[in-house]
């Protein structure tokens, strides 16, 4: 027991031992320890100063109003004359170029030998048709003269209006006729009907007379009777033997005798009358000029009628002339208008060959000893093709500066960059000592045509000694702005709760000197490459936090590089 | 014996859990690149998503910014509202980025670097060691800066504090605002650092230089609900199932995101989408093959330490010489004593002190009786601290003390592992 007991002592003693010396090895190193597991933080003051954002970019250098020189033809250069760079008088030989024939010449002559040979068929058309077509001389004339499509409208018009009249004599023509010859008919029938009464009155006078004279005779029969019936009943009633029946018998043929005399008196009457009235008929119808009326009337009538009928048959015939010419036009308008188109397609083939030729004249003219010179005088700025290679339509030979014409660049900057920009800016170039007598001014911010919603195209005027080609980069800006509150942009922090600085803080113990981060809301006004602006509740001349080995938090004690 | 040793590696176990979970904890938490909703927000109500897109995808810039024009609306929508007083702070923040090589050229040298070319604010997502000089962001006036680190920046100007130097990057100047320290180490150099790198500008990328096109996208936003920002995200940026892996950082450290990867083992490698994860990403894969292996063993140490624990405790339950009625009985009593108790003191305020004379004397002996058998607690207490002070010596002796004890009618787990060791020696 008093063997455990010492032992356990020991062990203490040991450990308190152990225990002190750990201690005091912490105590020691306890600035070191504390050193190294702070986090350590670069700082800056806060400080007032300027703030100058800045929009930066590069563009190529372009000729402000380019020349192109162009060469319409392929055609192979022998050689160049000039070099980029080089200042050229207008005239001045820029290229020399092949004594070959170029495509376009060969091309050219094609044509001409096509423009030929259709002028040959037309000419050959035209003599075909002259042989086969039957033609007046007039005709071939009128066409050779070249057709005057007015003047064969008025000769039609004219005609159709000459058939017009003949159709307008024509018709009351043909109308009186008729009326005439209905007129003579009438007057023909009243004569024959006329000729028809004269023939009854001639019959009836002769019945006349003869039915008088029978009456004539019936009445002295009649007469004869009655006298011998008085004759009788005188002798009758003298006669006294004649009884009354006798008496009787005599007295009713005296009276029956009576009777008939007094009939026949009265036929003969009737006779004589009938007589005196066919004479009378036959006296009137003898004296009547009916007749002589009709047949002059007739006569009369038939006279204009042969006068009608004469100017019918000259007008008939007219319509019947100018339609027979009215026809015969229609072929020869025909003809003359074939004629014309061939004559016409002579002319066009005729000026294809002067074209052409002229145009192959030119060419060939170019083709050999041609050079292309320069039209105006200026600076060659590009050269686009070397010795031995083909021009082409398409694309300058060469660009030349005009004289006297300033020189352009541009680039494209976001809508955000345009705004702090305005026209007239002064850029600065980013390495300025490269050139010193170069001054670039912003000209224009216009919308980009490639994004023009997001993006601004900035086009500067350059002037000094720059050629096209080269590339410049220019920053460009407002002037700079004064500002109370600066610090460098890697001092602002940024949370949920906004940004922020963490600045330091000092503080006095025992052990020296004890540095804690602290936060500061802040509000950034304005930034630039380096520095931000900030608006915040500080006196200015605080330390901020730029950077640090850990992450740092507000409240917690950091430690400061050795530097500071 | 054995108890001991068993107890030993119980605690051993433990405590290797332990380690684990720091070790475990600690690493998750020195992935900066997935801590961007800690540091955006103190609350917890901000999510971290990242989407990784395929090569095929053909993200523009466009699209993006129209997802950003329909986030504000998703959020008031979801009723989530600016608080904050300074009138800057944003409600969420996002970055995009696209991988690419550039030629950086100085008047010194030129090199030829991966990059990437970066949109939006980049660099609070993944912040660098600086050795000089600050970020940019995507959303500056200029887009004409660079982040290089160490090695370019050695080689383009023999020096790391080169922050507002000027490099050309395809005959267009552009300024270097800081120099970084490339993350060294065998999961970082395995993840894709293992070359020169430098930030540009996506900008800058897509004129300058040759690029992948975007292919990363990562946003920190509130989500007041769980899952919120991430579904949001991938409905919005999903595009098709192939095309695009959804992340979200937030949480993909998490015990319960940690305990999904295990059964994935195996099938964790098989990729089927051609999609080029970023380093950061394949870091962050990384270690979370890491935790999961460090998770499995985490819980194996603890299934083994509670087994352990719950099998001694089952023993001890069934040996410990008390029923759950004694314990109520036994405190149900106190409770009266001391309701007695203080009706006494009461009275004796009033002057009748005998009763309270009475109580006390009688409380004093039972305290005592309790002491010896009746108080189970105290007296599991008391047993093993004799088991351990007083059984470091011979077995025999402790035999001879748990016997003794156990006379008195409650026995020690371990005494009867050993009583059970005897017994099977004797057969």
């Amino acid at each position: 027991m008093n063997e455990n007991g010492n032992k356990k002592r020991e062990w203490v003693k040991t450990a308190a031992i152990i225990f002190l010396s750990i201690m005091l090895v912490l105590t020691f190193f306890s600035n070191t320890i504390m050193n190294y597991s702070l986090p350590e933080v670069a700082t800056q003051y806060v400080q007032p100063g300027t703030v100058t954002a800045k929009i930066r970019g590069g563009g190529t250098v372009e000729s402000g109003d380019p020349y192109e020189v162009k060469v319409t033809e392929t055609r192979k250069v022998s050689s160049v004359a000039v070099r980029v760079g080089d200042e050229v008088q207008k005239g001045d030989i820029l290229f020399y170029l092949e004594d070959a024939e170029s495509e376009e010449l060969k091309a050219a002559q094609e044509r001409l030998e096509e423009a030929q040979e259709a002028l040959e068929d037309a000419r050959e058309n035209y003599q075909l048709a002259l042989l086969t077509e039957a033609l007046k001389e007039s005709d071939i004339r009128d066409v050779s003269g070249g057709v005057s499509v007015s003047a064969y409208r008025r000769k039609i018009t004219d005609l159709w209006n000459t058939i017009f009249a003949a159709e307008d004599e024509i018709e009351p023509l043909q109308k009186k006729e008729a009326e005439l010859e209905a007129a003579i008919n009438a007057y023909k029938t009243q004569e024959s009907y006329e000729s028809s009464l004269d023939t009854g009155a001639s019959l009836r006078l002769p019945a006349a007379e003869k039915a008088k004279e029978n009456a004539l005779e019936a009445l002295r029969a009649m007469e004869t009777a009655l006298d011998a019936a008085t004759t009788h009943y005188n002798a009758i009633v003298d006669s006294v033997s004649a009884g009354d029946a006798d008496k009787k018998a005599a007295e009713d043929a005296l009276k029956k005798a009576k009777e008939n005399h007094t009939n026949a008196v009265n036929a003969y009457n009737t006779a004589v009358t009938n007589y005196n009235n066919a004479v009378q008929e036959k006296n009137n119808r003898d004296a009547s000029p009916i007749h002589a009326n009709l047949n002059n009337g007739i006569a009369a009538f038939e006279l204009e009628l042969a006068t009608v009928k004469k100017d019918l048959e000259a007008a008939t015939a007219k319509k019947t002339e100018a339609q027979n010419e009215l026809e015969s036009l229609g072929v020869t308008i025909g003809t003359a208008k074939n004629f014309d188109d061939m004559l016409d397609a002579i002319a066009k083939a005729q000026k294809a060959v002067d074209k052409a030729q002229e145009e192959v004249d030119e060419l060939t003219a170019k083709s050999i000893g041609a050079t292309i010179t320069a039209d105006i005088a200026g600076t060659v700025t590009a050269i686009n093709v070397t010795a031995g290679n083909n021009t082409s339509a398409a694309m300058p030979v060469a660009v030349l500066q005009p004289e006297g014409k300033g020189y352009t660049m541009s680039f494209s900057v976001t809508n955000e960059q345009a705004k702090r920009l305005s026209v007239g800016d002064r850029a600065e170039l980013v390495n300025s000592w490269w050139y010193d007598d170069v001054e670039v001014v912003l000209e224009s911010i216009k919308p980009d045509p490639q994004e023009p919603g997001k993006k601004k195209r900035l086009t500067f005027t350059v002037t000094g000694s720059v050629t096209a080609g080269q590339t410049l980069n220019v920053s460009v800006g407002q002037k700079s702005a004064n500002y109370d509150l600066i610090v460098p942009n890697s001092a602002i922090r940024e949370d949920s709760n906004g940004k922020f600085i963490l600045i330091v803080e000092s503080r006095q113990t025992p052990l020296g000197t004890r540095y804690t981060a602290a936060r500061v809301d802040v509000q950034v006004l304005a930034s630039d490459d380096n520095q931000s602006a900030i608006s915040a509740g500080l006196s200015g001349y605080e330390y901020v936090i730029t950077t640090s080995t850990k992450p740092v938090e507000a409240g917690k004690q950091v430690r400061l590089t050795d530097n500071n | 014996m054995k108890k001991i040793i068993l107890g030993i590696s119980g605690g051993i176990s433990f405590l290797f859990f332990l380690i684990l979970l720091f070790i475990g904890g600690h690493l998750a938490k020195a992935q900066s690149s997935q801590q961007m909703a800690e540091r955006w927000s103190d609350k917890k109500d901000v999510a971290q998503v990242s989407c990784f897109f395929s090569v095929n995808s053909k993200i523009t810039q466009d699209q993006i910014l129209e997802f950003e024009h329909s986030i504000d609306k998703a959020l008031q929508d979801a009723s989530v509202v600016q608080e904050a007083e300074n009138p800057s702070a944003r409600l969420w923040v996002d970055a995009y980025s696209a991988d690419g090589k550039v030629t950086l050229s100085t008047d010194r040298g030129s090199v030829e670097a991966d990059a990437i070319g970066i949109g939006g604010d980049f660099f609070l997502f993944h912040p660098q060691e600086l050795l000089s000089g600050g970020y940019f962001s995507g959303n500056d006036l200029m887009q004409d800066y660079c982040v290089i680190d160490q090695d370019t920046a050695w080689q383009l100007f023999g020096s790391s504090d080169v922050a507002g130097m000027m490099v050309y990057i395809g005959e267009v100047p552009h300024i270097v605002t800081g120099v970084i320290q490339r993350p060294q180490g065998r999961l970082e150099e395995a993840a894709g650092l293992d070359g020169t790198l430098v930030y540009v500008s996506y900008q800058t990328l897509e004129e300058l230089g040759t690029s992948n096109g975007i292919n990363h996208y990562e946003i920190v936003m509130p989500s007041p609900i769980t899952g919120f920002a991430y579904n949001y995200v991938k409905e919005q940026l999903g595009r098709s199932e192939k095309e695009v892996e959804v992340v979200e950082n937030t949480s993909r450290y998490s015990l319960v995101s940690r305990l999904k990867l295990i059964p994935e083992f195996g099938t964790r490698s098989m990729n089927g989408k051609a999609i080029i994860y970023p380093y950061w990403e394949n870091i962050a894969r990384g270690y979370e093959d890491i935790l999961a292996v460090i998770t499995f063993f985490e819980a194996l140490f603890l299934a083994y330490a509670l087994i352990l624990g719950l099998v001694f405790f089952g023993i001890w339950w069934k040996h410990k010489g008390w029923t759950l009625r004694d314990a109520w009985l036994r405190v149900k009593d106190k409770a009266e004593r001391r309701m007695e108790l203080s009706r006494a003191r009461h009275k004796a305020k009033k002057g009748d002190t005998q009763e309270l004379e009475f109580l006390e004397l009688t409380a004093k002996p039972s305290r005592k009786k309790s002491g010896s058998g009746k108080r189970p607690f105290s007296r599991i207490g008391k047993s093993a601290k004799t088991g351990k002070s007083g059984r470091s010596g011979k077995p025999g002796k402790k035999e001879k003390a748990g016997k003794a004890e156990g006379g008195s009618g409650a026995l020690d787990a371990a005494d009867i592992l050993d009583l059970e060791d005897l017994e099977n020696a004797e057969d």
